[in-house]
């Protein structure tokens, strides 16, 4: 039922048709029972009429009859009655039964002969007296007109039947006052009736069908160039750009089309345009990259060449020599960045995950962090709540992440202590760095991740950083699926958050570390 | 002396690699053509060739076939590229190790090529075993059931590392310390890579090693012959 409730919702086919058999139900319904009513009202009405003109004729020649014979033996009277009951019961064509009930209410003294007045009183195909309504034989006796009620008779043979019954008070001669009914069936009035009932209603269902099936063919026209566009459009969003639309006249739906395949022309030569240029663009940056490389080599070379024999030269060429290595190693570690930023930008970033002890990486990156961070005392605090973390990941890129936050931390730590904290649940981790330097306010935290920005551009670069290291790191992170937060609050230092999936690729669904500390407000 | 063959088709950095080779005391024999190589390398034998991988004439990559299908010399490749399927196109085609230009440090270079000279596990001789097989470290050989697997030097070396020890679990790190001479590098690309080859020719069921075997999170470790 829900099933077919949505599907109603969702196809604007199944909307129209729906309402629009809802309403046209409605209007059948209405013209259909005043149709019905009018024409079951004229049916009674005819009925009516013949049946009460036959009656009123049966008791005429029945009043003529008695009149005749009055002063006759009761032989002859007797035959009468007999006369007058064959004859009113007399069916026509179109009548189904007719019964009669002759019943004495008032006996007549005999003049013409002697002995007791014979009672006539009948009732034809066993109809029982008692179910008469009482009423109807109460105005018959008390007038002298044709009186009729529509009623429920029962018969002793066979089940009730609606009828309408005509009576009059009628005298037979020698014998006394009777009241006579004439009792029509309604059999065949009710069959006809039921049949117009019938035909009514198959009429207003073939109309309702129709109706649907109409508005089924109008809306196919309209819907079926919207449901088209609509594949179309959805294709285009999967990155098929060659569909068009099928436009075959000149009405609205023609125009849609047309509209739409304009559309799609200028969004495909904008997205090839674009495609190929920023194909260009990193392929650009990526010859570059490598072109260097084979450069730098020899520099490196010849420069620990130089510096290797630094001992016997003048103190300004030493520390030359000195300058020109921490430079080219700067210079190297930048060119790495940049190849690396190329392969994110065109998306031939590979995983390679391996199955390893996370918690010991971080220490070994802690350990290398710290022994190349000697002339600053930092202290770094590792709090994880248990031995091993092992994660599905890859190394090489964790190692990455953890590098960077590590020594984005040490370069804004002004010297106090850096926590690093270790959560793992059943499906991520989270690890995170949190100093407690100068911290960032919130236009700085929305521009962190950007590639070469610096939160204060008159800061020097302690480290020596690339400023691409947070940048790969969130490229990094995303491409586990995880996620790299960030927070920061004016001094109050800041707090970097890694969310990693335990098998690389899966999704997170949440973070165990939160990315504001629990520490904050409350400085150390 | 110990010579070196150095194919690069740069001029600059292949005088650099000279300068800086002969410095540590090892001859160097300088080709720039990729077509060039096989030529010298028949004339002259080199003890170890460093090897470009983008040559004109012939690409490193066949080169570095073609030396392999003749000679078990140990071969070092050089290159620009470092990604994954660069450098598995590397050793797949024989070489014993991969450098990515630039490197740290030329002693690093010159650290890397000494272990390739090395006469590795020059503590170890005599015989050894790991798993259903035998390994003859003083004639260089690997047999199973009487028949020999021919193995390269880097492949042998990685066998013979896991063999001595036989209780130890390797980790990549080590097992990078201990067959490529390395002090510190997290590149174990290397590592996976020569497992796999080795895997390929010594395992009854590669995708189900009982030699050598692996330690869930760890590393690698020598298999026990019956043992699962």
């Amino acid at each position: 039922m829900n099933r077919y409730a949505r599907k109603v919702r969702t196809s604007l086919a199944s909307k129209v048709i729906f309402s629009t058999v809802l309403l046209s139900l409605g209007v059948v319904w209405l013209t259909g029972s005043a149709l019905y009513s009018q024409l079951s009202d004229g049916v009674k009405q005819v009925n009516l009429e013949t049946s009460l003109a036959e009656a009123r004729s049966s008791f005429f020649n029945a009043q003529y009859q008695f009149l005749l014979v009055n002063g006759a033996p009761d032989s002859i009277i007797s035959k009468t009655v007999q006369d007058v009951i064959i004859s009113s019961t007399a069916v026509s064509l179109n009548q189904d039964r007719k019964s009669i009930f002759l019943s004495r209410f008032e006996e007549f003294n005999r003049v013409k002969s002697a002995g007791v007045a014979p009672d006539y009183s009948t009732a034809t195909d066993e109809l029982l007296v008692s179910s008469f309504p009482a009423e109807l034989r109460k105005r018959v006796r008390s007038s002298d007109l044709v009186e009729y009620q529509y009623t429920t008779v029962k018969y002793d043979n066979r089940s009730d039947a609606n009828v309408l019954i005509a009576g009059r008070r009628i005298a037979i001669p020698e014998s006394g006052n009777y009241e006579m009914y004439l009792v029509y069936s309604l059999t065949n009035q009710n069959t006809t009736l039921s049949l117009i009932k019938s035909s009514l209603l198959l009429t207003g269902f073939a109309l309702l069908f129709l109706i649907a099936l109409i508005t089924w063919l109008v809306v196919r026209q309209v819907v079926r160039p919207v449901r088209e566009a609509a594949r179309i459009a959805q294709q285009f969003t999967q990155g098929e750009f060659s569909q068009r639309m099928k436009v075959e006249s000149s009405d609205e739906i023609a125009t849609l089309g047309t509209a739409f395949n304009e559309m799609a022309l200028s969004l495909e030569s904008q997205i090839t345009r674009l495609e190929n240029l920023s194909r260009v663009q990193q392929r650009f940056v990526s010859d570059v990259s490598h072109e260097l490389r084979t450069p730098l080599t020899t520099l490196r070379m010849a420069a620990e060449v130089i510096y290797g024999a630094k001992a016997g030269f003048d103190p300004t060429i030493s520390r030359s020599s000195e300058l020109l290595v921490a430079q080219l190693d700067r210079f190297e570690r930048l060119l790495e960045d940049l190849l690396e930023v190329s392969r994110f930008d065109a998306e031939v970033a590979v995983l390679e995950p391996v199955e390893f002890d996370l918690v010991r990486l971080i220490e070994r990156c802690i350990e290398d962090v710290r022994a190349n961070a000697q002339d600053h005392p930092i202290s770094i605090d590792i709090d994880h709540e248990t031995e091993y973390v092992m994660i599905k990941a890859d190394i090489r890129r964790v190692e990455r992440i953890m590098r960077n936050l590590l020594s984005n931390a040490l370069d804004h730590a002004d010297e106090k202590p850096i926590l690093v904290s270790v959560v793992a649940t059943e499906t991520e981790v989270g690890i995170g760095v949190r100093d407690y330097g100068s911290g960032m306010d919130q236009s700085s935290l929305s521009r962190v991740f950007d590639r070469f920005w610096r939160a204060d551009p008159s800061r020097a670069r302690v480290r020596g950083g690339t400023g691409l290291g947070l940048s790969i790191a969130l490229e990094d992170a995303r491409l586990h699926n995880g996620e790299l937060d960030a927070w920061g609050s004016p001094g109050h230092g800041a707090h970097f958050v890694l969310t990693l999936p335990i098998v690389a690729g899966n999704q997170i669904s949440g973070r165990p570390i939160k990315p504001q500390p629990k520490d904050y407000p409350q400085p150390i | 002396m110990t010579l070196v063959m150095v194919v690069d088709d740069d001029q600059d950095l292949a005088e650099m690699l000279g300068i800086v080779l002969t410095g540590a005391g090892i001859d160097v024999d300088l080709v720039s053509r990729g077509d060039e190589v096989l030529e010298v390398f028949r004339n002259n034998p080199p003890d170890l060739v460093l090897l470009d991988v983008m040559l004109p004439g012939l690409d490193g990559i066949e080169v570095c076939k073609l030396i392999r299908a003749e000679s078990m010399v140990p071969i070092v490749m050089l290159s620009a590229k470092g990604d994954t399927h660069d450098v598995v196109r590397g050793l797949e085609a024989g070489a014993d190790d991969y450098m990515v230009k630039p490197f740290r440090h030329p002693s690093e270079l010159i650290a890397r090529i000494r272990t390739r000279l090395r006469r590795t596990n020059a503590d170890v001789s005599g015989q050894l075993t790991i798993g259903d097989l035998t390994i003859d470290v003083t004639a260089h050989e690997v047999i199973r059931a009487g028949k020999k697997i021919a193995l390269t030097r880097l492949e042998f070396d990685l066998l013979v590392a896991l063999a001595k020890e036989p209780g130890r679990v390797f980790t990549r790190d080590a097992l990078l310390g201990e067959v490529w001479g390395y002090r510190h590098s997290t590149d174990t690309r290397l590592v996976n890579v020569h497992v796999q080859r080795l895997r390929s020719k010594v395992e009854h069921d590669p995708e189900h090693p009982q030699i050598v075997m692996t330690v869930r999170g760890v590393g690698y470790k020598a298999g026990v012959l019956g043992g699962s």
